[in-house]
């Protein structure tokens, strides 16, 4: 266990955090060539178990040992916490621009292809496929469109180069100019730009062909089919909050004379059927609501409005840390003082 | 009982002059400097260090005809601000590279420091090539440009510096009755540009006939006046230089900026109070330049009533005059000579075994913990959060925590370990600390994420205690093994140490784990994540995991003693790695504090550790083997 998290330590400097964790922190082998080895999640796992195995020794359970038990029992709690926050927690980020107000929140990492109905006047019909159907020669189909989306490549970061010489694939929108192609991930998770590359079949129309799309892409791609035009967006997967938060005003505060920020705040509006309010996000002094918790984590300066973007987390283990960490600290405290008298016996010599 | 009025004799001691009055000290002037306002002293001190990696002048610096040794920071800046217009001849420029020498044709000496004419002439002769590299990007620059750009950007500084006051030096004559008479001035005087834009309104009017005429129609008024107006136009070339922020805001505005005195020189609106300032700052300079001891305390004593009144109290006071003492008192280096003196003092007892020389050894010690902790009470005082919060304050913390733990073992043993203990401890430590000490300036301000006094106080205070007695058990560790090798059959000494051991692991294990989860706390509080797998969360855990695996191994016997001491000793390694070593990654939220000698010295330190250790463990194993067989 030490040993992956020297490894998973200095891996970080070449890779990002988040991939960094996939493979050591949350896996349950990690495979070096063919030989396999316990990921972190397996050790601690194992870990719990020879906890539990602890308690049956029969000499354990008198008074003067009750340190020593509540430090095990502390250290298991955490074990189930961690658990418990490694695979229910959620987190994404909230990017609100001043004056307007927003719903939902982007995960970091993963993405999902919209394929937008805009034919009607009155509503957008939205169909998403999420990260991981969007896999080579995979088929998306939907009762929604009349048409198959057949997957050539999803690329992890990617960049746009000119097209100099067309092939023979039938290209269409963007791709005729341009092509996605495929470059290694960055160290920054953020600075990724995922691309997709696939063919539109059996339209029966001028629109069947090859097409791609890359994240936050500045116009996006339209098909018409028919009389319906569908617009196609590749963007950071999206999960909707219960409520709503607008932002009133981002505030930045510098160390006078420097460049040092001080604080950042955020002055928002909770906006929710039951319960609406004003209030302040800052360094240091998340909102709590519904079991999320929003926090201030960043911003993007504009011309005339900036944006915040606050760090949205969902957590069920949230408590268990806590409470453990009280345990293990009480317990030790206990063993430390009832240990001392011992160790330190005025012995001269 | 000893202790406590030793305690109180030395209280008696320290050369506490609590507040000496309410007026300042000309190196006691409010400046603000990234994000703070802060004595001229310490002003002086952080840019002569930027420019000659020095926090004073000494004798090699300084031009043959000084009389004294030495010169202190402020007292350099008041010269070369005050006299901007002379010639300089201290040697503060730093070059210690030969190549960049000779390239702007200097000559290279083994002293390396040039004066600031010198290295004018060499960059003027190299100013396109800076002008070059000066737009490349930060990865293209070979170690020689990056030298050269700081020497460069050292040399405006320098300049900036020099001519930061000059709109307020009296160094325009007024000749002629009549300006004399309107500007409210004797004659044959000199005034300040300050003084003459502060009443221009009066000189608009003859300004205006001036220009109307042609210049050889001007009679004897006006042609003075236009050689005063060339005279300012030529001062103005300073303006650049806004580097000292002498000023205090308005009284009324909101935002915290104080200005340089060229920035109140642009300004139409300034209040009372500024005007007061500037005035009280004007009569300094004057006397600073006439030398005159006297009239420099008058004007002091303007200065000081008329010094901001958010700032006129007694807590500023106090705290800017402390800030001056601890910059000139250099507390540290005297602790650490007290230190030095317990260390030898033990040294000689171990030979000659007189009982009051332990004693001694012992006052020293607590002598020098004592200064210790007042200069990290006036550092709480002065910047008004924690102990720790930069990486050199936790050196000096975890140093303090360690001589601490090593009196408690002393108090408590009373047979010389903890004395040497702390003094190795606290000398060490504080060698290290002056290290980063010459980094820059060590109260610098937080980033926003850090600013937090209260998990300041708490998660990291208690984490770099840990530290501290982490590495006081690794030191208790080392004894074990040296004093089972030499002396095996003192088995009740050994008995002692090795439950000595036990209890500070048990300590260490405690502050580590304790700080650690508050530490984890914070982050959800803050962050929303209890663990972030950050290089220093790690780090921290991998002391705790080592720690607990030692007392496990401890107790079920898999380690005996020796076993146990040399696993402290490897304990050492993980705290310094976890300390120092992950900021060798410069990744993730606690990166503070990167420098690049630093890799090489973690090695040195590994390997000593580990060699010391493994020799001294096999020596121990091969002893006992000996003797049972």
């Amino acid at each position: 266990m030490m040993y992956l998290i020297i490894v998973g330590t200095i891996a970080q400097k070449n890779m990002s955090l988040f991939a960094v964790q996939e493979k050591y922190f949350s896996s349950f082998i990690i495979w070096y060539w063919y030989f396999p080895f316990p990921g972190l999640r397996l050790s601690m796992i194992l870990m719990f178990f020879n906890l539990s195995g602890f308690f049956i020794n029969k000499n354990l359970w008198k008074i003067k040992k009750s340190g020593i038990i509540l430090m095990h029992l502390g250290v298991m709690m955490l074990l189930i916490g961690g658990g418990l926050t490694g695979v229910f927690s959620k987190e994404g980020s909230m990017m609100i621009e001043e004056g307007k107000s927003t719903n939902y929140i982007e995960d970091y990492n993963l993405s999902e292809l919209a394929i937008v109905n805009i034919s009607s006047q009155s509503y957008d019909e939205f169909t998403i496929f999420g990260q991981s159907m969007l896999k080579r020669d995979a088929k998306l189909e939907s009762d929604n469109f009349n048409f198959t989306i057949e997957i050539e490549n999803y690329m992890k970061n990617s960049e746009v180069v000119a097209r100099e010489k067309s092939d023979n694939k039938n290209l269409k929108g963007m791709m005729k100019n341009l092509i996605i192609q495929e470059i290694a991930p960055s160290k920054e998770e953020h600075l990724n730009i995922p691309g997709v590359t696939f063919y539109i079949k059996n339209t029966n129309t001028e629109s069947d062909g090859y097409y791609g799309v890359f994240l936050s892409q500045s116009v996006p791609q339209s098909i018409r089919i028919n009389d319906k035009e569908y617009i196609i967006i590749l963007r950071k997967e999206r999960t909707y909050l219960p409520f709503s938060i607008e932002l009133y005003d981002f505030k930045k505060i510098m160390h006078p004379g420097t460049n040092i920020a001080k604080s950042y705040s955020s002055e928002v509006y909770l906006n929710d059927n039951e319960i609406s309010r004003t209030t302040l996000i800052q360094m240091n002094e998340p909102l709590r609501y519904k079991g999320y918790t929003l926090y201030q984590s960043s911003f993007i300066e504009g011309e005339i409005n900036d944006i915040s973007v606050l760090a949205v987390v969902k957590n069920y283990g949230r408590l268990f840390p806590y409470i453990s960490s009280c345990i293990i600290c009480l317990g030790l405290l206990i063993h430390l003082l009832t240990k001392l008298p011992i160790l330190f016996i005025k012995e001269r010599i | 009982m000893k202790a406590i009025n030793i305690f109180i004799i030395f209280l008696l001691l320290i050369p506490n002059k609590f507040l000496k009055s309410e007026v300042f000290n000309s190196d006691e002037i409010l400046v603000q400097e990234n994000g703070r306002v802060k004595p001229f002293d310490t002003f002086a001190r952080n840019n002569l260090l930027a420019i000659l990696s020095k926090r004073s002048l000494k004798s090699s610096a300084l031009p043959n005809s000084y009389s004294e040794k030495q010169m202190s920071a402020s007292d350099w800046l008041f010269e070369i601000s005050t006299k901007p217009y002379q010639a300089h001849n201290h040697r503060i420029f730093n070059i210690q590279n030969p190549e960049l020498v000779r390239s702007m044709g200097l000559d290279w000496d083994d002293k390396h420091l040039f004066t600031a004419e010198e290295v004018l002439l060499g960059l003027q002769n190299k100013i396109e090539y800076i002008n070059k590299i000066q737009n490349l990007d930060e990865s293209q620059l070979s170690s020689f440009d990056e030298l050269m750009l700081r020497l460069y950007r050292n040399f405006v500084l320098y300049q900036e510096l020099k001519y930061s006051l000059s709109c307020l030096l009296p160094i325009i004559p007024i000749n002629n009755n009549e300006i004399a008479l309107l500007m409210d001035v004797e004659n044959n005087t000199k005034v300040s540009y300050y003084n003459i834009i502060s009443k221009i309104d009066r000189l608009r009017l003859p300004i205006q006939n001036m220009l109307d005429k042609e210049s050889n129609n001007w009679d004897v008024t006006e042609q003075s006046l236009s050689q005063i107006l060339m005279q300012m136009k030529e001062i103005n070339q300073d303006k650049f230089a806004q580097k000292l922020k002498l000023i205090p805001p308005q009284e009324e505005s909101k935002d915290d900026i104080w200005l340089s005195p060229w920035e109140i020189v642009e300004k139409s609106d300034i209040d009372n109070n500024q005007k007061r300032v500037i005035n009280s700052l004007e009569k300094l300079i004057n006397a600073k330049i006439k030398n005159d001891r006297d009239e420099e305390l008058l004007a002091m004593s303007s200065y000081s009533q008329s010094v901001d009144p958010n700032y006129r109290n007694y807590f500023t006071f106090f705290k800017i005059q402390k800030e001056v003492w601890l910059n000139k008192t250099k507390i540290f280096i005297k602790s650490t000579m007290f230190y030095l003196l317990a260390f030898l003092l033990l040294s000689i007892s171990w030979i000659v075994k007189p009982k009051f020389l332990k004693l001694t050894a012992l006052i020293m010690l607590v002598f020098g913990s004592i200064l210790h902790s007042y200069g990290i009470i006036l550092r709480v005082i002065i910047m008004a959060r924690p102990p720790v919060s930069t990486l050199y304050e936790s050196i000096i913390f975890v140093n303090l925590i360690s001589v601490i733990f090593a009196l408690i073992l002393e108090f408590k043993r009373r047979d010389g370990v903890g004395i040497f203990v702390g003094s190795v401890c606290g000398i060490v430590l504080h060698y290290v600390g002056f290290g980063y000490a010459n980094d820059g300036d060590t109260l610098g301000m937080l980033v926003a994420v850090l600013n937090s006094n209260f998990w300041l106080a708490t998660h990291v205070t208690t984490i770099t205690t840990g530290y501290g007695a982490s590495l006081f058990a690794g030191l208790l560790g080392h004894i074990y093994l040296v004093q089972a090798f030499m002396y095996p059959n003192d088995n009740k000494y050994l008995k002692t140490l090795s439950k000595n051991m036990l209890g500070a692991t048990l300590f260490a294990l405690f502050f580590t784990l304790f700080g650690t989860i508050l530490g984890g706390i914070w982050a959800d509080q803050s962050w929303g994540r209890f663990w972030g797998w950050d290089p220093k969360e790690n780090g921290a855990l991998l002391i705790v995991m080592w720690q607990i695996m030692l007392l496990h191994m401890r107790i079920t016997g898999m380690a005996k003693p020796q076993g146990f001491a040399f696993g402290l000793i490897l304990n050492n390694i993980v705290v310094v790695m976890a300390w120092f070593g992950v900021n060798l990654l410069s990744v993730g939220l606690h990166s503070y504090g990167f420098a690049s000698g630093i890799a090489r010295n973690l090695i040195i330190f590994t390997i000593l550790e580990l060699s010391i250790g493994v020799i001294l463990y096999f020596l121990v194993i091969k002893n006992i083997k000996s003797r049972f067989t």
